[in-house]
């Protein structure tokens, strides 16, 4: 395909990022970043991808606890702020508000809170990863 | 590790960050705003470097990391001594300002921090050593 068109579907592919508010004015920043020459190119692919590959890990860990007879809540609360941190940083501001909307449950010690609270998580997160990989295609 | 921004060595930061992706965002806004940067995975590296001798200008501390947490390392540094370098507490932790600030710190930023925000505070130390030098 056509560069011309491949950077016209690349710019759609963000413009609908940003209107869904799935990514927010922290991922607005690194692509600037990348574009003024600030940062390498691909800089924002490789951002991308370390938050891709932790927050899966960090999923997998969480449902993991979930599982277990008696839930560690605390380790729960550790592995959500991180993972709150990380979406934070890279704009995934879905993700981020999903962790905090976490946080009611593991506070309350509800398995069930905790589980649903997961599968909002997971969704948004396979969400914005799904994004990502096409933005990552698309600029390749 | 050690990062250095071409042709600029004017600013040694250091950050304190045991999240891979969050480093790598904010040694990317540091080396931009030409800081020489070193990144340490948690508290305890941190401390080890100012045990070494190595000297910085500002250190940018998560707060909770393994081994040893963003102001339980604070309380160290500042115990030896370390009064002059500016810490920086950097948290998505709602409660992690009082945190920082009890043990010495001398700024908290809530994550994410931004461009907008660390470009005056570099400022301001880039500011503090020249006046430091005259």
């Amino acid at each position: 395909m056509a560069a011309a068109a491949l950077r016209a579907q690349l710019n759609a592919l963000l413009a609908n990022m940003f209107t869904t508010g799935m990514v927010d004015e922290q991922f607005q920043q690194l692509q600037s970043l990348q574009e003024d020459g600030g940062s390498a190119s691909g800089f924002v692919a490789e951002v991308a991808t370390l938050f891709i590959d932790d927050a899966d890990r960090i999923i997998a860990d969480i449902a993991a606890l979930l599982d277990q007879p008696v839930v560690d809540f605390d380790k729960v609360d550790a592995h959500v702020h991180q993972l709150k941190g990380s979406s934070s940083s890279v704009g995934a501001q879905k993700v981020k508000l999903a962790c905090m909307h976490f946080r009611q449950f593991y506070e309350a010690k509800s398995k069930e809170g905790c589980l649903m609270a997961l599968a909002l998580v997971r969704s948004e997160f396979c969400d914005v990863r799904n994004k990502f990989q096409t933005m990552m295609q698309l600029e390749q | 590790m050690e990062l250095k921004a071409k042709g600029f060595t004017s600013i040694k930061a250091l950050l304190v960050e045991d999240i891979e992706v969050c480093r790598l965002v904010l040694s990317t806004f540091l080396l931009r705003l030409h800081c020489e940067v070193t990144l340490a995975m948690n508290g305890k590296e941190a401390v080890d470097l100012f045990l070494e001798g190595k000297k910085f200008d500002i250190v940018l501390f998560d707060k909770d990391m393994p081994v040893m947490t963003g102001p339980e390392a604070i309380v160290k540094i500042r115990a030896m001594g370390e009064t002059d370098v500016k810490m920086v507490g950097v948290s998505a932790d709602d409660h992690a300002m009082e945190a920082f600030m009890s043990v010495g710190a001398d700024l908290f930023v809530p994550k994410p921090m931004r461009m907008e925000a660390l470009g005056p505070i570099i400022q301001e130390v880039i500011n503090k050593k020249k006046n430091d030098m005259v």
